[in-house]
């Protein structure tokens, strides 16, 4: 007997109850659809997140002033200790920071016409666009020569644009920046949010911010890119270093200043998304099981049934493993068929209710199969062995 | 003629609710090939029990049993369903086909455990159900035929193996009287194509169609004659 022969009889033997199949065929795809979608729905978001961690530019470590220490005492107040020289120092002392960008920000409120939207003003050089993968949807960032020449020109974030233009283009027209002339030069592409709205900002020359509009010499942030994120510790201890010595810290006396990952928001987002995925299959999994369980009791219950049979067929010479294998082949094609449905299901549903096909699943519809296979063989083996170690004589005669 | 079948004090004890039960014993005999055996007695007296232990169903508690020069109780279990598959052909009083498929595919069964390729199958399938006269109910299932016919297919499925043995439980104990003597005459029939037949019946009647006839009575062979022809 191939295997072929059993696949047919046991699709035979499915057809004579189809009600009782086809509900626990339910049970099945309801378990594996669930499986499924979780899964999809976990690899979709850890891609969001992915592609957002790309977006806010990677390896980015974010340097801000803390408290700083007079004659032993913690001052109260957040005090400006950061300096253009630093950021400077920074990059000519680690062998790990390949560049640094400095920045002022100050809330300010910018206008054009007659909309005025309080927003972050931020005062920075032509890298920052380099560091921060930052692209343009029009026009361009300003450049060394418009740095040094204390320009007045600006680049919009997405949000300030939307706030005064909404539409049309904003290059060349005129703002007022604490209530200063303005000329629109570049509109940055959104980011979306992390912990704070990167979009939510305008950009001017760092020289034109600290000496036109805030007055200040001295920075609110230094942002340093590493070579690599595995550079993390090395960075960390030659940013720590270069500021506790320009700074003149004595060992007892803890850091004046902070240092964070840009992609640290996200990366907190990842893992808890991760784990919460984990935990929802767990579930979907468990709901696989009471599927599983479901095909052992029709295969015990379709045992009991056909007890006159398995006494028939060992009559006339049938051996224990054929009729071994003949039930679980049964069961086996149970868990398949419900996988099938399920992952059909499943695919269709994510196409109405997600609106996207989803390429990535394919793995997962395979591996599916062989789980509700797998499940199907392990349910029917107990009913099996009991239906092949029947005494033959009593089953013949079981009415 | 050959030897078939040998039985050496031969006895069957059951254990039921601590109780011991002697189905059997000293149970001597020999079946030559070509013999048409018929087994008489009332119910209790052990023919079932014998039935089952020529049909390698069963084993014997204790004595020798030779089924074609093999000692049957040095068989496994598969060794068991192999001759079984091979070397006897069952037809039962409840006809015992499978209910959902067709004569054909009842028939085909037992070749399906020996192995055999399935146009080789359908094709002795046919040929069997043609010899019992059903050739035109080829793709009926039991349940849309008569009685005699169900039998029909049962001696057909029988018949397919080539067997060294026929095995009958009381093959017309289903069947109005007028079906069973068709039946008798197919089985009659097939004895007198060279194969070798045992029935159980307790008819004295159906029991005469055979040319030796055994008598158990509480477990014991009462008698063993051969029929006056």
């Amino acid at each position: 007997m191939n295997l072929f022969e059993n696949m047919t009889l046991a699709f035979q033997n499915l057809k004579a109850n189809p009600l009782r199949s086809s509900l626990i065929l339910i049970g099945m795809a309801v378990g594996i659809g669930a499986v499924l979608h979780v899964v999809v729905l976990g690899e979709m978001t850890q891609k969001n997140i992915k592609e957002r961690l790309e977006k806010l530019g990677s390896n980015v470590l974010s340097i801000s002033p803390g408290f700083s220490w007079r004659h032993g005492q913690r001052s109260s107040t957040k005090t400006v200790n950061l300096t253009w020289d630093e950021a400077n120092d920074l990059m000519t002392q680690s062998n790990v920071i390949t560049g640094t960008v400095p920045l002022y920000s100050g809330g300010g409120d910018v206008a054009f016409l007659d909309k005025t939207w309080s927003t972050q003003v931020t005062g920075t050089t032509p890298n920052y666009k380099v560091i921060n993968n930052d692209h343009l949807i029009e026009g361009r960032f300003f450049n060394q020569g418009e740095l040094d020449q204390r320009a007045r020109v600006c680049v919009l974030g997405a949000t300030v644009y939307e706030k005064l233009f909404k539409n049309g283009s904003p290059i060349g027209k005129t703002i007022m920046i604490k209530s200063k002339p303005f000329q629109v030069i570049g509109l940055l592409e959104a980011k979306g949010e992390s912990w704070s709205n990167p979009d939510d900002q305008v950009f001017i020359p760092l020289t034109t911010a600290q000496g036109r509009i805030f007055g200040v010499d001295h920075l609110s942030g230094i942002l340093a890119q590493m070579r690599t994120a595995q550079d993390y510790n090395e960075a960390l201890f030659d940013i720590e270093s270069t500021l506790r010595r320009n700074h003149r810290l004595t060992d007892e006396l803890a850091n004046d200043f902070r240092v964070r990952r840009q992609d640290f928001f996200l990366a907190t987002i990842q893992e808890t998304n991760k784990e919460l995925a984990q935990f929802i299959i767990v579930i979907a999994l468990v709901s696989l099981v009471v599927g599983g369980i479901g095909i052992a009791n029709v295969m015990l219950i379709s045992v009991t049934e056909r007890i006159r049979e398995i006494g028939i067929r060992r009559a006339i010479g049938a051996k224990k493993i054929h009729i071994l294998i003949q039930f679980i082949t049964e069961s086996m094609i149970l868990g398949f068929l419900g996988g099938l449905f399920g992952i059909t299901g499943g695919l269709i549903f994510n196409h109405f209710y997600i609106g996207e096909d989803l390429s990535l699943p394919l793995q997962w519809i395979s591996y599916s199969f062989l789980i509700c296979a797998g499940i199907g063989i392990v349910a029917g083996i107990y009913p099996a062995f009991k239906a092949a170690n029947r005494n033959v004589i009593e089953s013949l005669r079981y009415e | 003629m050959e030897t078939l079948i040998e039985m050496q004090d031969i006895a069957k004890t059951y254990t039921t609710g601590g109780v011991e039960v002697k189905a059997l014993s000293h149970i001597n005999l020999q079946i030559k090939k070509n013999e048409y055996v018929a087994i008489m007695g009332r119910s209790g007296s052990g023919k079932s029990t014998l039935m089952n232990i020529f049909g390698c169903l069963d084993t014997p508690t204790t004595g020798r049993y030779l089924f074609g020069g093999k000692d049957i109780q040095k068989l496994n279990d598969n060794q068991l369903s192999e001759i079984r598959n091979q070397k006897i052909g069952f037809v039962f009083q409840s006809f015992n086909l499978l209910p959902r498929v067709s004569a054909l595919k009842n028939t085909e069964l037992p070749l399906v455990y020996t192995g055999i390729s399935p146009s080789e199958r359908l094709k002795r399938a046919t040929e069997a159900l043609k010899h019992v006269g059903l050739g035109n109910r080829l793709h009926h299932k039991p349940s849309e035929l008569s009685g005699g016919q169900r039998q029909r297919i049962a001696i057909a499925r029988a018949l397919v193996t080539q067997p060294a043995l026929i095995l009958a439980d009381e093959p017309t104990g289903n069947l109005d009287s007028k079906t069973g003597e068709e039946i008798m005459a197919l089985i009659q029939e097939l004895h007198q194509q060279g194969n070798t037949v045992i029935m159980v019946t307790h008819e004295r009647y159906i029991a005469e169609h055979a040319a030796r006839l055994i008598r158990l009575k509480d477990g014991q062979i009462e008698s063993d004659e051969q029929a006056i022809v």
